[in-house]
Order: structure tokens, then C-alpha cells, then sequence
């Protein structure tokens, strides 16, 4: 699994960075590398995103490492190596910023036309309005717009300068969720017509699974992981990435040891098997399973080879509606508490209540150990 | 009798305004937009003419501009008793209140807009002049307003520095005070009335800049449908 950003494609990248900025409270540590793609930047707030894209745009100086754009050194600062801080205005990276950040004294066109420059720049700007489906709010003032044509102006203005990355800080978190579906499909729509290279920081997985191609998961000012977007979520390297996706039933357990059906794991009184690696007997690891890899028995049937492992007994104890079914939380017999995401065609026939007896199955293939604690 | 303290009056508040316009300004800038030791002691500095007596601002400016003070002695500018004097009084008196009230302006505007400007290839200048002073204007203009007004209203240093002399040093308030002395209370009313009227104007435009943009611009983009 790869824990940095040092391989992704072979794809040649257009933006790498490798460096640290260091605050009294706050140290962040960056390695990235992005081609042309749109790279999610992911993690919660705090974690670093924000200075993370000030740094690459030239807003902060980092206290040492490199940054290279399509090439160009434009920071470079460390022992043995020649100091480069190119500033942020030679830099050409478009940057959209969280707020927008449009002068809210142009209107949306001279917005538009600010990094241009010549006879042509107004020409040039009602082409870029018009891309955005904007020529109609040319005359307006930012606080005239709604938030969608905010956005569009501020990344048209960005685009403007015909910059060599682009950098986006929770676009389209002000969006309602239309704004933002249709602003989504549009930026996918740009970068591939443009073959930009994009940075898309989010605190929404949501957000990241929309656009995202490649992940970077973003922790206490550290890259945990990056990768592409379904290995990342299928396959956290640890716990923290998977605590930060959001994955539930993470649980952790002692190495128990191995038998010819896998690792077997002693989760407080649960015997649970896992499909074989090599961990030593005796450690103790954490390991998760999904909602909808948690299987309900039916009373009544005989159990398919799928479901034959890991069988345990618990509690309804909740039941939430979601998309297609329910999510129920039932407490196991070892009193631990697991989410089982159940659809609708299975869950009505069983008539489950909160509070009734359940027979479960955790699928030994979905058992997935991520790391020894 | 009356024109000659009213065009001296115009000519030095103009020339002092230039002067608060020149220093205030880099002035509010630094105090807005960089943080060093020493921040707060300039600011006080800066602002203690609208505390001190008068007559105080005027005794130290008597020690800088007089023989042996350092404009004399470095520049050789023989100020004293000349409407240069009166001028450099009527600025210091008015400059706290441009760089007060410029500061505040230039503080309030979104430090993300200036990236965003850096960002889009302006060098420190651009942004200075596209988008950090268009955006603090009405601010700068309502304190350059309200300095003005005092530079045009100084009385104590003025009269120290530059004293009282008919036809060369005598702007508008001290022809007042002339006029009260001798009893000239027809020329005294048309003075003060003047002067009255001049102060209202500058408050009036000082506000009329303050009050926020957005409402009038709202409304004549409702006009425009």
C-alpha cells in the first residue's frame, strides 16, 4: 500500500511537494504529488488543508522543503540546497478560496479580468463568463450573486490567469445541494477539457467521492495516506484513516492465532476469523468491518458457506431509516455495539423491532485488519 | 479686510492636507498591516495632538522648528512666524484623525482578498493601489475630510508657532479672535458663521462617506431591474 504520494500511474506530475511548516501549536508536514487530475485533499478541519494550499500558492513560506510547478522549482529552502521562494504573483496558481474572495468593488466581469492584462482582456473575460454561463451577471457586483455565481466567477477568475495548478479550499461547501451537484459536474467537465491539475481540499467525503480521483487523507498536520479514491476507503492504512472516513465497527482485538480457515482474533470473548496473514500471536490489531458486510440469519435457513464464519448473537438496541433500509445498532453478547446496514427487501419479512434477538454473521472476506495497535 | 485670513486659511488647510495625505497614509498602512514592537507607542504618538493642549503641541513645535531646533539647524528652513509654520501646525493637529480613521479602514478590509490579488500576478503595489485602498476609500476620505476640518479650525499652536500677524500668519480662527478683541462683531459673525458652515459641510461628507456602499449601490441596481 502506498503511504505517500511517490507513485500514482505513471502520470507525469505537474506539482510536487515535499514540506513542512512549523507554528508554536501546529506542525504541518506535506508530501503530494499531482498530475493532471483532481486530487481530494481530505481530512477534518484543523488538519492542515488550508495551509497546506497557502503554502503551495506562496501566501506562507514553509520552513524548509521543495515545491515544484510543472517543473520550476518556486520553493526550495533546507540544508545543501539553494533557497527559492518564488512569490505568490509569479507563481500561476489559480486559487479559489473558501469565502470566494471576490473584490467585492468590480463587478463580475472586471472581477474576471483582474489577473488580465491588454487590449484583449475584456474580450478575454466575456469568453470566460460565457464559459461559466455567466455573461448575464457581467454588470453585477459580488453581493448581487448567489452563491453558485459566486463561485463560477471566482473560479473563472482564477482560470483567468491560465494558471499551471489549480487550488480549491471547500469549494462548494456555501452550495445548497444542487448548486453543488451541478458545480461539480462542471469542474470535472473543466479539468478534463483543460487538462488541469487540481488540489481539492474538503472536510466532506461526500464532496471527495463526487470529484475526487486520487485521495489524500490529511490528519494533525500529516498526509496518512493517498491513493485512489475506492483503495483509500476499501483499504485504510490505519486506524486514524479510517476513523476520518468515517468508517464504523472498528474494533479492536488480540491475535488468538490460526487455523486452517484464517487468523483467528479474540474480539473480548469473540471468536472472530480473518482470511490469513501474517501477524504474530498474541498481538493486538484493529480491524473493521462495514455496516453492510454484517449479515442478519434468518432463523429459518441453512447457513451458505458466505455467512458460516464469525456468528455471533446480539440485541437490536436501534434503527435508523437510510436510503434503501435501515441501519440497526445491536449490542453483541460481548457487549460491544456494531452497525449492520440492512435493505429494505430483507428487513420488513423479518418484521425486526428494537429490542429483538438477532443472529449475525461479520463475513470473514470483510473482516479486514488494518493495523496493529 | 476678510479675504486675505480666508485665502491664507484655504491655502494652508490644502498644503496641510497633502502633508497629512503623504505621512497618514503609509502611516495607517504600517499600523493596520504589520505587527512590530513598538506598534502601539507610534499610535500613541500619533495621536496625542487630539489629547494635549494646544499650546503644548505648539511649544514642541517651537522646540523643533526654532534656532536651534532641528529643522533650522539640519534644513536651514527659518520657519517661525511664516504660513509654513502655520501649515506643518495645522498638520500635526489633523493627522491623528486620518490615520485613525484610515487605519480602521484599511484593517477592515479581508486580508483573503489581497491573497487572492497576489495570487492573480499583482506585486505588493497593484494590491495596494486595486484593491486594498479602493476598498478602504470611503474610510481615508472620511478621516482626510474630518482632518482637514481641524487643520482649517487650528487655533493654539498655530499662534505660538506662526503668531498673529495681519497679511501673513493670520488664517481664519485667529482673524476671529482678532475681530472679538476689537470689537469688530459684524466682521466676527460673518467669520464665524463660515467657519460654522465649513464644519457642518465636513461632518456631513465624513458621514455621507461612512455610511456603507452597499445600500445605495442595492438600490440603483433595483432601479436597473
Amino acid at each position: 500500500m502506498q503511504a505517500n504520494g511517490s507513485a500514482f500511474g505513471g502520470v507525469t506530475p505537474r506539482l510536487t511537494a515535499d514540506f513542512t511548516v512549523r507554528r508554536p501549536d501546529f506542525c504541518l508536514h506535506v508530501r503530494l504529488e499531482v498530475g493532471a487530475e483532481i486530487l481530494v485533499l481530505f481530512g477534518p478541519s484543523g488538519s492542515g488543508k488550508t495551509t497546506t494550499l497557502s503554502a503551495i500558492a506562496g501566501l506562507i513560506e514553509p520552513e524548509e522543503g521543495g515545491i515544484t510547478l510543472d517543473g520550476e522549482t518556486v520553493f526550495a529552502k533546507g540544508r545543501a540546497v539553494r533557497a527559492v521562494n518564488v512569490p505568490a504573483r509569479r507563481r500561476h496558481v489559480g486559487y479559489v478560496f473558501q469565502q470566494y474572495a471576490l473584490f467585492p468593488h468590480l463587478t463580475a466581469l472586471e472581477n474576471v479580468a483582474y489577473p488580465l492584462r491588454g487590449p484583449e482582456r475584456g474580450v478575454r473575460a466575456g469568453e470566460l463568463l460565457a464559459r461559466m454561463n455567466l455573461t448575464h451577471v457581467a454588470a453585477h457586483y459580488p453581493f448581487e450573486l448567489s452563491g453558485g455565481q459566486q463561485q463560477r466567477i471566482a473560479l473563472a477568475r482564477a482560470l483567468a490567469a491560465a494558471p499551471r495548478v489549480l487550488l480549491l479550499d471547500e469549494p462548494f461547501s456555501a452550495l445548497d445541494a444542487a448548486a453543488r451537484q451541478r458545480m461539480q459536474g462542471e469542474l470535472l467537465a473543466l479539468q478534463l477539457e483543460l487538462g488541469l491539475a487540481v488540489v481539492y481540499v474538503t472536510h466532506r467525503l461526500e464532496d471527495a467521492f463526487a470529484v475526487g480521483q486520487r485521495l489524500a487523507v490529511m490528519r494533525d498536520g500529516r498526509v496518512e495516506q493517498v491513493g485512489p479514491l475506492a483503495d483509500v476507503f476499501r483499504n485504510p492504512a490505519n486506524q486514524h484513516v479510517a476513523e476520518i472516513m468515517g468508517i464504523p465497527n472498528l474494533l479492536r482485538a488480540r491475535v488468538a492465532g490460526a487455523d486452517g480457515d484464517g487468523l483467528v482474533l479474540d474480539w473480548d470473548g469473540l471468536r472472530l476469523v480473518v482470511p490469513p496473514q501474517d501477524i504474530a500471536t498474541g498481538s493486538s490489531v484493529t480491524a473493521y468491518v462495514r455496516p453492510e458486510d454484517v449479515k442478519i440469519l434468518y432463523p429459518d435457513r441453512p447457513l451458505v458457506d458466505a455467512v458460516r464464519f464469525n456468528l455471533a448473537s446480539g440485541r437490536i438496541v436501534g434503527s435508523n431509516p437510510h436510503p434503501g433500509g435501515r441501519i440497526l445498532q445491536v449490542l453483541l453478547s460481548n457487549q460491544h455495539l456494531i452497525e449492520v446496514r440492512h435493505s429494505s427487501y430483507t428487513y420488513v419479512p423479518l418484521g425486526l423491532q428494537v429490542g429483538d434477538e438477532v443472529r449475525l454473521s461479520l463475513r470473514r472476506e470483510a473482516l479486514v485488519v488494518i493495523g496493529q495497535a | 479686510m476678510i479675504w486675505h485670513p480666508i485665502l491664507l486659511s484655504l491655502q494652508v488647510t490644502a498644503v496641510a492636507t497633502a502633508i497629512m495625505l503623504a505621512c497618514g497614509l503609509p502611516l495607517a498602512l504600517l499600523l493596520a498591516r504589520r505587527q512590530f514592537r513598538g506598534a502601539t507607542f507610534l499610535e500613541a504618538l500619533v495621536s496625542l495632538p487630539l489629547v494635549l493642549p494646544p499650546t503644548v503641541v505648539g511649544y514642541y513645535l517651537l522646540l523643533l522648528l526654532g534656532r536651534g531646533g532641528p529643522i533650522t539647524e539640519w534644513f536651514g528652513w527659518r520657519s517661525l512666524f511664516t504660513w509654513g509654520a502655520a501649515t506643518l501646525a495645522a498638520a500635526v493637529v489633523g493627522l491623528p484623525l486620518l490615520v485613525l480613521s484610515a487605519r480602521a479602514a484599511i484593517a477592515g478590509v479581508d486580508p483573503a482578498l489581497e491573497h487572492a490579488a497576489r495570487t492573480l500576478g499583482s506585486s505588493e503595489i497593484e494590491v495596494l493601489w486595486r484593491v486594498t485602498l479602493p476598498l478602504a476609500r470611503r474610510g481615508i476620505l472620511a478621516g482626510l475630510v474630518l482632518a482637514a476640518a481641524r487643520a482649517l479650525g487650528e487655533f493654539g499652536a498655530t499662534l505660538m508657532v506662526a503668531g498673529n500677524i495681519p497679511g501673513r500668519t493670520q488664517t481664519l480662527p485667529l482673524a476671529i479672535y482678532d475681530a472679538v478683541q476689537n470689537r469688530d462683531y459684524a466682521q466676527a459673525n460673518r467669520m464665524v458663521l463660515l467657519m460654522t458652515v465649513l464644519a457642518f459641510l465636513s461632518i456631513w461628507v465624513a458621514r455621507r462617506f461612512e455610511q456603507p456602499r452597499r445600500l445605495s449601490t442595492l438600490s440603483s441596481a433595483a432601479e436597473e431591474g
